[in-house]
């Protein structure tokens, strides 16, 4: 139950993305990976891409045009 | 005077309308909306792209360059446009709006922030993704909006056509973001 | 306070540290609202039309941000990911334009014997083409086309705003070729307008269905990527 925290923080799209799916396929079952964004589509994206996949996913804004999306690896 | 602006921070409508995303298909129709509308008013669809080869002329001219021997700038319409200046050139108060309602819509949300160069990788992708946009727009007469979505919507087979190719240029481009700039 | 959207009954453990209390933009927002109407009421005094483009402007920036609408996206994201809900919201907008577009141009025609908007119906020759590649290349790396770069810029990016300096560069450099594609390529391209060919009525017919047709194969796509199946 590993955690993994990617820093996207000023990358635009679609890296952020590309980031998150490169890590979710090194990762195991259960593992936590956390991406840091700061831009508005990826906060939009990474999120359904992650929920069409079947994982969890929660959005937390933790500052101004900040996001912290976590996503729980469930398959 | 804080205690007001969380008080507004919390209503609901005010989370429906400047706090939250929209859904894609509400900016799909909104989108359209307008674009039926400035069509209606001017007589002329949505383009952003040609705006900025004005921009590069009038850039250019400041430095002392002239363009009016180029055959893009060489209509007796272009070159009066170019002579009117940026403050009569409606396509320029379009394009500074898309930044401002942008900027407008970021901060009333409290999302705004200013987004530092991470390093050379993005200097390259921006400067190289910049010329090829540019170049690539003047060729096909227009960029996503002008040559496709207003093109598609004016009935014309350019649109499709531009459409495919675009398609082309864009599954390249993933292919070289994935191999060079992640 | 966070959006929860997790599904299962035991929250995401997490180990991020709280932050600093956020502080509201909001007065900034109203600010540049009302330079945003400044501008618009010093353009009006000087040039209506201006002021009527400078609005146009800024509802097209306030929906794209809000939407994250974005054309790059809608052909990107089916050869990053298999997504294809822009995709489909572009298809949408499609419809919906072709329908009100084609109701004024029909509008006029019929009662000016005039048609607005032709210089919309472009060459189709390799200039097109080629363009197109060039542009779908350069609209993926730089992370936006030219409504996105505009948008972006307008929420802070800077890497956008740098990108913008040389679409401005390439455009000048297009325009600066453009005689050499013009005498070669489109002055003798052909331009078709749908209409011409199936009637106008023939024309937005097939046009809805094609886009019909994108559509499903889009979503078909989708699930098929994402393994989705349906449950009937």
């Amino acid at each position: 139950m590993a955690e993994h925290v990617i820093d996207c923080l000023g990358e635009a799209c679609p890296i952020p993305l590309m980031k998150v799916q490169k890590q979710m396929e090194q990762s195991a079952i259960g593992d936590v990976i956390i991406a840091q964004i700061d831009h508005s589509c990826a906060m939009k994206n990474i999120p359904e891409w992650a929920r069409n996949n079947g994982h969890n996913v929660e959005i937390e804004e933790v500052d101004d045009g900040e996001w912290e999306i976590i996503i729980e690896k469930t398959n | 005077m804080k205690n007001f602006w969380d008080k507004i921070s919390k209503n609901t409508y005010y989370k429906k309308i400047f706090k939250n995303p929209f859904t894609y298909v509400t900016g799909a129709v909104l989108l359209s909306l307008f674009q039926i509308a400035i069509f209606a008013v001017t007589g002329s669809p949505w383009g952003v792209s040609g705006v900025f080869a004005n921009w590069g002329a009038w850039i250019y001219e400041l430095f002392g360059g002239s363009v009016d021997k180029w055959h893009y700038f060489s209509s007796t319409g272009a070159q009066a446009t170019l002579d009117n200046g940026i403050l009569n050139h409606g396509g320029s108060w379009l394009n500074f709006g898309i930044i401002a309602g942008a900027l407008f819509a970021t901060l009333a949300a409290s999302q705004f922030k200013l987004k530092k160069i991470k390093g050379v990788r993005q200097i390259v992708a921006a400067t190289l993704g910049g010329l090829l946009m540019g170049y690539g727009a003047r060729l096909a007469g227009g960029c996503n909006i002008g040559a496709l979505f207003s093109s598609i919507a004016s009935l014309s087979l350019s649109g499709w056509f531009f459409a495919i190719f675009l398609f082309v240029g864009a599954f390249i481009g993933s292919k070289l973001l994935a191999k060079f700039f992640m | 306070m966070p959006e929860t959207t997790n599904t299962s009954a035991t929250p995401i453990r997490r180990s991020s540290t709280p932050r600093k209390k956020k502080k509201s933009q909001l007065p900034i927002a109203l600010i540049v609202l009302v330079l945003v109407i400044g501008v618009g009421i010093f353009l009006g005094l000087h040039n209506s039309t201006m002021a009527l483009y400078w609005s146009f402007g800024c509802c097209f920036g306030f929906i794209l941000q809000k939407s994250r609408f974005c054309f790059t996206a809608s052909l990107r994201d089916p050869c990053i990911t298999g997504s294809t809900s822009v995709t489909r919201a572009v298809l949408i907008a499609f419809a919906i334009t072709t329908i009100g577009f084609t109701a004024i141009k029909y509008g006029s025609y019929i009662t000016t014997g005039t048609i607005p908007g032709q210089s919309y119906v472009m060459p189709i020759s390799l200039a097109t083409a080629l363009g197109g590649i060039l542009f779908g290349i350069g609209m993926v790396i730089a992370g936006g086309c030219a409504s996105g770069t505009l948008m972006r810029v307008g929420e802070g990016f800077t890497m956008q705003m740098l990108s913008l300096v040389f679409f401005i560069i390439g455009s000048l450099i297009g325009a600066n070729h453009m005689g050499f594609w013009e005498l070669n390529f489109n002055a003798v391209a052909p331009k078709i307008f749908l209409p011409d060919i199936f009637g106008w009525f023939g024309a937005l017919v097939i046009q809805l269905l094609v886009i019909l047709l994108l559509y499903i194969a889009a979503d078909l796509y989708e699930k098929k990527k994402m393994g989705i199946t349906d449950e009937e």
